[in-house]
């Protein structure tokens, strides 16, 4: 084997670095028109959709480079898949938006590339410091992309927001890494796993490093008690930097999270299966109670995502494989649905501005029968209705937890998807059966394929792609360590 | 190794970074209306982790926690540079840095 | 020992209380300069550790780069920092609450030593003897953590970008010095020679050039 080619399981993250490098040329060297700021936006997309058909190429075995820095395997490589969708999803979105508000600019491509690349490494981490790089590379892009309408008042005040939060958390995982560090002896997530021993207790110093490790990272899923940040993140970004956010971001951090407890922690489940196992509670009846008081379309989102979020844990704390492939199957759905809401929420422009109130969507079933079905569809989806996507996610990471022995968890999970169908059903009943608002104007071509792309996933998943990527979750769950 | 005052062992260090860390958490707590206070809070709270880390490294003979230090002061930097330009922007379009004053989104 | 030990307290002493300083200082440029204070101290117990690179990065970096950035924000804003200390006495006894129980926890911990024995069967990377700690540093970090080094030169990438991206501001009313237009000014485009035929004013319609 050539030095090339031992690297490359790190080809797609290179072409995406690259890509970026070569975009932020392009930008400062021509000139700074918006059509050449798309144009940028295009070739980024482009570029994401490279690095995509890469790791699809790559072998379904698990490869680490760098003295296990980097693990590429069947998990990371799902979930990565994702993540890149929801990254080039969200670049497609933002054209139209950002070219009425004039604030196109040829850096959020590049910025939107390099936070990906930031993205991946998390997702790919084996070693506290990938892993810390990562996530500061990904929180130091959103920090930027949260602020970027640099004129608006509400997107400063959510880049400030988040970026003191985030620093915050990440001193907290940092704290917890370098007490693990310091009581095992080693940064890589096997070396940790060999140094707890099967069976007994680990130290109380390693202990409060993984509550320290797990606080840090609860933080970046956006799970209570550390979910504080991200209704005011949610509201205050420009909406496509809000898909981005809830769709890619969220994909990397759960795949952060459930690799380090599940690769890193597998002879400590006692310890950190309590912590998740809270984490999902509080989450689930938080995203399920405090989003029906919430009239702003954007941040009813982000107490649902985190109502979501909690589920996902919940098939965490079931620390089998049947629960991991929950989770890469719930990130699947979740991440078209969110997208398809977030077209919406971008459709939902009048003459005089963008709207984000939900009573300004009423009676659009008679303005606009399309968007009010497409966003009928998702909502039901959202509140796990059968047979819409929504109910299989959240059936594959119940099941697990039922089996695990956690049925008590499940039943809370189906009580808070009750109490949360109550506020995707009022939006429902705002379409159809109240008096209409003036119409909407006719939204761009790119929402319109986002929101049909997702709507048919939604309805469809059951017949045809479900099985497929139900077999492909099965298998990715398998090859982290149990 | 537990021996005496004039012993400095690892727990000497860890209690300092610890004492760091509580100061810097406290200090966000303490100056929840000021950033700029609160960003320094932050780069005690890492600095907190480099002691621990560069202690954990010395006393085990690794030089693995000297690397991860020398990352986290370069991303530190690279941070702190962010966040003081978020903080700019914030004050022009606001006139004031105060958090407590944001009232346009409500908590 | 026993200096190794009196240089201990004395760094670890001024660091404390230097944070303390930092966010209790009523003044911001204060604050500043006692964080300065606190990463001195830092490094002092770093050369302890035997971490004399890191050290001197800490000087360099933050002492030179970080704390000055701080400065210029702090000058730079018109801040009444009167005015935010507002809620300091009204947010200080939740901050004692947490503040405190959080480091008698961690204190008790690490004084007792229940925390477990620190680990040196694993070393990702052993001290290599012979060699000053700069040397091994550098012997590692472009070999067996080029990667990292990489990523963190995507991270300074994504600052510098980031700072331009949100505070740079073209200012359309001002008018720069352009050095190339000076100098590829030639008599042949600045001047025009107009013949003025008597009674006329002479001025030509438009004039020509500028800078």
């Amino acid at each position: 084997m050539t030095e090339a080619a031992t690297y490359a399981p790190i080809y797609p993250e290179l072409v995406l670095a690259i890509g970026a490098m070569a975009l932020l040329m392009f930008g400062a060297f021509t000139r700074e028109t918006d059509d050449n700021a798309q144009l940028g936006g295009w070739l980024a997309i482009v570029i994401l959709a490279v690095a995509a058909g890469m790791i699809l190429a790559q072998p379904a075995e698990t490869v680490t480079v760098f003295n296990g820095a980097f693990i590429v395997d069947p998990f990371g490589r799902f979930m990565k898949l994702l993540m890149l969708a929801g990254s080039a999803f969200a670049i497609l979105m933002s054209h139209g938006y950002f070219k009425r508000h004039r604030a196109l600019k040829f850096e959020l491509p590049v910025l939107i590339l390099l936070g990906t690349v930031g993205m991946s490494m998390m997702i790919s981490a084996g070693d506290f410091i990938a892993l810390y790089l990562g996530v500061e590379l990904h929180s130091l892009v959103s920090y930027v992309l949260a602020a970027i309408r640099r004129d608006d008042v509400r997107a400063s005040e959510a880049g400030l927001k988040y970026f003191v939060l985030g620093a915050l958390s990440s001193g907290m995982l940092l704290y917890g890494a370098s007490l693990i560090y310091g009581f095992t002896g080693t940064t890589s997530l096997a070396g940790i796993a060999a140094a707890i021993p099967p069976g007994g207790v680990p130290s109380l110093g390693i202990i409060i490093g993984l509550v320290f490790l797990l606080a840090g990272m609860a933080f970046k899923v956006a799970a209570v008690p550390f979910h504080m940040w991200s209704p005011d993140v949610y509201e205050g970004s420009p909406t496509p930097i809000t898909a981005f956010f809830a769709a890619a971001g969220k994909v990397a951090a759960v795949a952060l999270l459930t690799r380090v407890v599940i690769a890193g922690f597998p002879n400590a489940v006692a310890q950190w299966q309590q912590i998740i196992v809270f984490a999902a509670i509080g989450s689930m009846l938080l995203g399920a109670f405090a989003a029906i008081g919430q009239t702003n379309l954007k941040r009813l989102m982000a107490y649902s995502s985190i109502g979501h979020v909690g589920f996902m844990l919940v098939g965490l704390a079931a620390a089998n494989a049947d629960g991991v492939a929950g989770i890469l199957i719930y990130m699947a759905i979740y991440l078209a649905m969110t997208l398809g809401v977030f077209a919406v929420i971008l459709a939902m422009r009048r003459e005089e501005g963008m709207v984000e109130d939900i009573y300004e969507l009423a009676g659009l079933a008679q303005t606009d029968l399309k968007m009010a079905a497409v966003l009928g569809v998702l909502l039901f989806s959202l509140a796990g209705v059968p047979p819409l996507a929504g109910f299989f996610a959240k059936w594959y990471v119940l099941a697990p937890a039922v089996k695990a022995g956690l049925g008590w968890l499940a039943i809370i999970g189906v009580l808070a998807s009750v109490v949360s169908a109550f506020y995707y059903l009022r939006i429902i009943k705002i379409m159809f059966f109240d008096d209409p608002k003036p119409a909407f104007e006719k939204s761009d071509a790119a929402l319109v394929f986002v929101m049909g792309a997702s709507v048919i996933f939604t309805l469809v998943f059951v017949i045809w792609p479900g099985p497929s990527i139900l077999d492909a979750a099965n298998a990715a769950a398998v090859t982290l360590k149990f | 190794m537990e021996t005496g005052i004039w012993e400095i062992g690892i727990g000497h260090y860890l209690t300092v970074a610890a004492c760091l860390l509580t100061l810097g958490m406290f200090g966000i707590f303490l100056n929840r209306k000021n950033v700029i206070i609160i960003l320094m809070s932050v780069e005690l709270m890492l600095l907190a982790v480099n002691i621990n880390l560069v202690a954990f490294a010395h006393f085990s003979g690794d030089l693995v926690g000297q690397v991860f230090a020398l990352f986290i002061l370069t991303v530190a930097a690279a941070e702190t540079a962010i966040g003081l330009a978020i903080i700019v922007v914030y004050y022009r379009n606001r006139g004031s840095i105060a958090v407590e004053d944001i009232n346009m989104m409500k908590g | 020992m026993a200096l190794t030990a009196v240089f201990f307290y004395l760094f670890a002493t001024l660091a404390v209380a230097s944070a303390a300083m930092v966010i209790v200082a009523k003044n911001p440029v204060h604050a500043v300069l006692f964080l300065i204070l606190v990463f001195f101290n830092a490094a002092g117990l770093f050369v302890l550790l035997n971490a004399e690179f890191l050290a001197m990065l800490l000087v360099i970096v933050y002492v030179g780069a970080v704390a000055v950035l701080f400065l210029f924000v702090v000058m730079m804003l018109d801040v009444d920092f009167a005015e935010l200390r507002a809620g300091f006495i009204k947010n200080a006894p939740i901050g004692v609450i947490v503040g405190g129980v959080v480091l008698a926890e961690l204190i008790a911990l690490f004084v007792a030593r229940g925390a477990g024995p620190v680990t040196t069967a694993v070393k990702g990377s052993p001290v290599p003897s012979g060699v000053s700690n700069t040397e091994a540093l550098g012997l590692i970090i472009y070999t067996k953590y080029v990667f990292f080094f990489q990523a963190a030169g995507l991270i300074l990438l994504v600052a510098m970008i980031g700072a331009i991206v949100l505070t740079l501001q073209h200012r359309k009313a001002v008018r720069r010095q352009s050095i190339p237009v000076q100098v590829a000014r030639t008599p042949a485009n600045a001047m025009a020679v107009v013949k003025v035929a008597p009674g006329e004013t002479g001025m030509p319609a438009e004039p020509k050039g500028q800078g």
